[in-house]
């Protein structure tokens, strides 16, 4: 024979089950387990009850209240639950996401960031120059005369006082030597202008990034081991690199560099990417005339110095085919970089 | 420079391979640009002589030829040339004949003619750039014979010769230096010993510009078209034939590399002599234009005027011409920083100039005259005198230094063989005068004046040893940060916050036009004396020129929102200072894109321009207002009582020049030089462990009370427990218009709290109703609840 709480609490669960919805179960819940509800009123029945029974129906009580109360509990929660993914059921989840609010660098800035990036992890600091210069520091003193054939004036910007721009970054070789007594080992990032006219591959200011290293023992084998690793790291390590010998007046030996790299645009080609060499004895003598000392005497000092074209590095990185594009800042150009 | 192959393979063995041949040279740093095949297919055409020509009938540009072809039948050729005379020998395509790019002959009717077949000009035929008429063949060709025989196959080499290399612009130039390089021998030249005389014909009055001068007669010549062989040599390397005289002086240049000039003895007066130019000395040249002179450029004259500018261009009225009977032909060694002065000067850069201003080979310059004088008899005729007249003195030969073979190494970080180097010196015509087992003297080569020190000879070594044989090594060390690289870091900062809150980055050209420096945002810049174009004459005093023309670029292709920055370098005048600018620029709407939600656009405004730059990390910014003519409203950005630049709205004059319909907010600020703060590490604060308590308190004030007076009210009421207070609304202007009589409505939000318990109830009312007290008893505003 089952106890009428048995009966109630078997009711309870199934109304509890049959429940609707959150509200349907509070109803259940009032009706069984509210202050007057059918299993309370069974507390206060207690106290009618004979000392025998008591127990029995106090332990049977607790049972039907845990029992309904769990029983309500695990309803709610499933139905909330199925209230809830039935409201997101219905949510196109295909809707655009809320737009990319962050703005971009300018792609030379990032090719410039790379590759200070990379010469640093090889312990070169940073130098700098001004871009108006004098023509000691742009030619005499990198070994460049006045009659020199490297030397055009029709390709230099001058200012009415004899003063020019930078027709290369080389001019902070110059500067460094001056400030500091080697060992020295810095890179100059910036600007430069030639008076070119201005077309695809020319823009009469481009960028640089200038390398100086000074030491005893400095060797071309170094200044391979340098670049190579430089331009690898930049183009990846299937990239070939090529070491051309050519003329520039202020290092001897020079070269150019080229690389080809199935990973670019230009695939099989060599393309040429860095004018480099070793400093030539004559300017180390004639920075050391200007600091009045020897300190950069050739006989015990030997460097090699090197000069990246960025515009030129960052056109074959990003396979950009105008160096207009990077004066012209169109919003659509540079977020294609961000 | 352009090089037959043909011509090369006269003095050395080369390579089977053109590849192989461009790729040895290139790597020992002599670089081969091009390679072209020309006279590849010349089958089918043939040398034909013009029997007579008349007028097309139908087309008044065309001509109706009769040409003889060797086959004893007149065939009839319709032609649009004009150059050509009738007895003149040319070539033929008969039809069946391709010509370069895939131009097929055949028998047609032109304009109603019959035209059997075509008469070509050099560039029809791929032998030359000439395109300006027939190529008129010399009498000598023989009718029918087939073109191939007088033009074979050749390749043309472009070769970049860098300055330093004088001796490689000449075909025997590059022989010797290919010979080298494959270790071939190159045939000796065969010039007879010229022999020289002084004497008063030829005097020199400027021994510093020209320290040796020579003049050879040769009478009795007959000036005429060149024989084919030297056409084709010169056209192959794209030299236009003039005459035989002429012609052989270039064929001679071309070969040895030493300019020759060829004067019409009968128009001279007197002896040479070789002098600098007197002040505004006129002098008529070649080009037919008049060149006003100076004590600076060197002039040949005779007795009466200038007859060529010395190693430049020769005289208008002294040159070679059809009727010149007797020759002076010119050899001279000139002083390489006058040609070039003068060449610059003048404008007149000539094939003769670009060697003299490298340096010529000295030993080359009475057997450059010999060969010519030799080659102008062949084709001229005429009898040259046995002497020539020669004045001043060669150069002196390149002074011999020696090489320390461990000094070799220890530049080149690998190790070449002593025999090894000496072999290599030696076949650059390096003679070995003596030596030791570490070092070595060598005699330089009158042709390689570039050899100047111990470290050129390491570089020729380099050169044939071989780069690819040295393996690349690491010196990476250990290296101190330097002012540059702080400042390099606190820039990039800059940028990056920038970029976090959607600014993109631009770079404007340093250099801008005259105009944009006129608007006013600088009063002047510092200009260029030689400006390339009107739109860069100048140095860029201000960055905020260039990023409106980036926003009118971008406004024109249909940008809606433009948030820019630029951080670069500004030139201040008078002296082109050169200063780290950073420039702002914010217009339109606040989203790059539309809100699918329904949240209503914002327009980007002061206060967008005012976070960015409080986002910078510059420490505390104040903002003054100030007067700017270009700005609708300016202010002036203090960072303590420094004055760091200004920012406001640009003027609706400015902003409608840029084509913005949006108001533009700018700020240029001069960056200081340290600005290290955004990069100072940061001491921790201890975060707060009680609750904080926040309450609300809304005003109407005065149109003209500021947020900065309000809350310098709130925070100087000296609570203790209040930490922040933040504005979260704000009605004023038109939408405040129902609240009666400018006046305003604020919102704002005061937090409380205690670091060292959890506040009651009571004592933030306390202290928020005695904030609230003096809100009104101080501004006197209106308390709202």
């Amino acid at each position: 024979m089952t106890h009428p709480l048995e009966e109630l609490r078997d009711g309870a669960l199934e109304e509890i089950a049959a429940a609707p919805n959150e509200q349907a179960l509070e109803t259940v819940r009032v009706h069984y387990l509210g202050r007057s509800g059918s299993i309370s009123a069974w507390g206060e029945r207690m106290k009618t009850l004979s000392k025998e029974e008591r127990p029995v129906v106090g332990k049977l009580l607790n049972q039907a209240r845990t029992a309904v109360s769990a029983a309500i509990e695990e309803a709610g929660e499933k139905l909330r639950a199925a209230q809830e993914s039935g409201a997101l059921t219905g949510l196109d989840i295909s809707l655009p996401g809320t737009p990319n609010e962050l703005g971009a660098l300018h792609p030379l800035t990032q090719m410039l960031d790379r590759g200070i990036e990379l010469f640093r992890r090889m312990g070169f600091a940073l130098a700098e120059g001004p871009d108006i210069e004098d023509e000691w520091h742009c030619f005499d003193a990198l070994n460049t005369a006045p009659d020199h054939p490297a030397r055009n004036e029709a390709d230099t910007f001058y200012l009415p006082d004899g003063r020019l721009l930078r027709t290369h970054t080389s001019t902070v070789q110059i500067r460094a030597m001056q400030a500091a007594s080697p060992p020295i080992r810095v890179i100059a990032p910036g600007s430069a202008f030639r008076r070119d006219e201005i077309d695809a591959t020319h823009s009469a200011r481009f960028h640089q990034i200038e390398g100086l290293y000074v030491d005893e023992g400095v060797s071309v084998a170094d200044l391979k081991g340098t670049l190579e690793f430089f331009l690898r790291e930049l183009f990846g390590p299937g990239t070939a690199v090529r070491f051309r010998p050519h003329y520039f007046p202020f290092t001897e030996p020079s070269f150019e560099i080229d690389v080809k790299s199935k990973a670019l645009k230009s695939g099989e080609k060599w393309i040429e990417v860095c004018g480099c060499g070793m400093v030539h004895p004559a300017v180390f003598e004639e920075v050391s005339r200007s600091r009045g000392d020897a300190a950069y005497d050739p006989e015990k000092w030997t460097g090699f110095a090197f000069g990246l074209g960025m515009d030129r590095l960052a056109m074959i990185l990003f396979d950009i085919p105008d160096i207009r594009l990077f004066a012209q800042n169109d919003l659509r150009f540079l977020r294609q970089f961000a | 420079m352009k090089f037959s192959l043909n011509w090369l393979g006269e003095f050395v063995e080369l390579p089977n391979h053109i590849a192989q041949l461009a790729e040895l040279l290139t790597l020992a740093g002599v670089e081969v640009e091009g390679i072209e095949n020309r006279g590849a297919n010349l089958k089918d055409v043939v040398v034909a002589q013009i029997t007579s020509s008349t007028p097309h009938p139908n087309a008044d540009r065309l001509s109706v030829c009769a040409v003889e072809d060797g086959s004893g039948t007149p065939r009839q050729i319709v032609c649009g040339a004009k150059n050509y005379r009738v007895g003149d020998k040319v070539p033929l395509a008969l039809p069946g004949a391709v010509l370069p790019n895939d131009f097929r002959i055949e028998a047609s009717k032109l304009r109603g003619v019959e035209s059997q077949g075509m008469l070509c000009s050099a560039k029809e035929l791929g032998i030359a750039e000439d395109a300006a008429g027939l190529l008129i063949l010399s009498p000598e060709a023989k009718i029918g014979a087939p073109l191939r025989e007088i033009f074979p196959n050749d390749t043309i080499l472009d070769v970049e010769i860098t300055p330093n290399r004088a001796d490689l612009l000449s075909h025997y130039g590059l022989a010797r230096e290919i010979a080298t390089l494959t270790r071939k021998t190159i045939r000796p030249l065969e010039i007879a010993e010229p022999s020289a005389i002084g004497g008063n014909a030829v005097q020199i009055s400027a021994p510093n510009e020209c320290p040796f001068y020579s003049a050879r007669r040769i009478d009795d010549v007959t000036v005429g078209p060149s024989p084919d062989w030297l056409r084709r040599k010169l056209d192959a390397v794209g030299l236009r034939s003039v005459n035989n005289v002429v012609d052989a002086t270039n064929f001679v240049m071309l070969e040895l590399g030493q300019p020759l000039h060829a004067f019409d003895a009968d128009k001279l007066t007197g002896g040479i002599n070789v002098r600098l130019a007197q002040p505004n000395e006129k002098f008529l040249a070649l080009d037919g234009r008049t060149y006003n002179l100076n004590p600076q450029n060197l002039l040949i004259a005779d007795a009466q005027r200038g007859i060529a500018l010395g190693g430049v261009m020769g005289g208008a009225d002294t040159g070679v011409t059809s009727a010149t009977r007797n020759v002076l032909l010119e050899s001279a060694y000139f002083l390489p920083s006058s040609i070039r002065r003068t060449a610059r000067e003048l404008s007149l850069p000539s094939d003769a100039s670009y060697r003299f201003e490298r340096g010529v080979d000295p030993e080359m310059i009475l057997r450059a005259s010999v060969r010519a004088t030799q080659l102008l008899v062949e084709c001229a005729g005429g009898a040259a005198t046995p002497e020539t007249v020669v004045a001043g003195a060669l150069p002196a030969p390149p002074a011999g230094f020696s090489l320390r073979y461990a000094r070799c190494d220890r530049l080149l970080g690998a190790t070449v063989l002593p025999a090894e180097a000496d072999r290599i010196l030696g076949g650059f015509g390096l003679q070995k005068l003596g030596g030791t087992d570490d070092q070595s003297t060598w005699k330089i080569p009158s042709y390689r004046s570039d050899l100047r020190r111990e470290v050129d000879l390491i570089e020729e070594i380099v050169r044939v040893f071989g780069i690819n044989q040295i393996r690349g090594s690491d010196r990476s060390c250990f290296t101190t940060t330097s002012a540059a690289d702080r400042r390099y870091d606190s820039e990039k900062n800059l940028r990056q916050r920038l970029v976090a809150r959607g600014f993109c980055e631009a770079r404007t050209s340093a250099l801008v036009s005259r105009g944009s420096v006129g608007e006013g945002f600088a009063e002047q810049a510092v200009e260029l004396r030689n400006p390339l174009s009107e739109d860069h004459v100048a140095l860029r005093p201000s960055l905020i020129p260039g990023l409106l023309g980036a926003l009118e670029r971008n406004l024109r292709t249909g940008a809606k929102s433009v948030r820019f920055f630029e951080l670069g370098r500004a030139f201040l005048p008078p002296y082109g200072a050169e200063a780290r600018h950073l420039v702002l620029l914010v217009s339109g709407r606040a989203e790059s894109a539309a809100d699918w939600r329904g949240d209503r656009a914002r327009q980007l405004d002061l206060f967008d321009l005012k976070g960015a730059l409080e986002a910078l990390g510059l420490g505390p910014l104040r903002w003054e207002r100030s007067e700017n003519p270009n700005f609708a409203l300016a202010a002036g950005i203090y960072s303590d009582s420094t004055l760091l630049g200004l920012a406001g709205q640009l003027s609706s004059a400015h902003a409608s020049k840029a084509g913005a319909t949006a108001p533009v907010f700018l700020a240029e600020l001069n960056l200081p030089n340290e600005l290290e703060s955004a990069l100072q590490p940061r001491s921790f604060q201890e975060l707060q462990r009680f609750p904080v308590v926040t309450r609300d308190i809304a005003l109407l004030a005065p149109e003209t009370l500021t947020h900065a007076e309000i809350l310098t009210a709130l925070t100087s009421a000296s609570e203790p427990l209040l930490t922040a207070v933040e504005l979260f609304d704000l009605f004023s202007g038109k939408a405040a218009g129902n609240l009666g009589g400018a006046r305003k409505s604020l919102a704002y939000t005061l937090t409380y709290q205690d670091k060292n318990r959890t506040l009651t109830h009571d004592e933030v009312n306390a202290a928020h109703d005695r904030i609230r007290e003096r809100m009104r008893r101080e501004l006197g505003v209106e308390l709202r609840e």
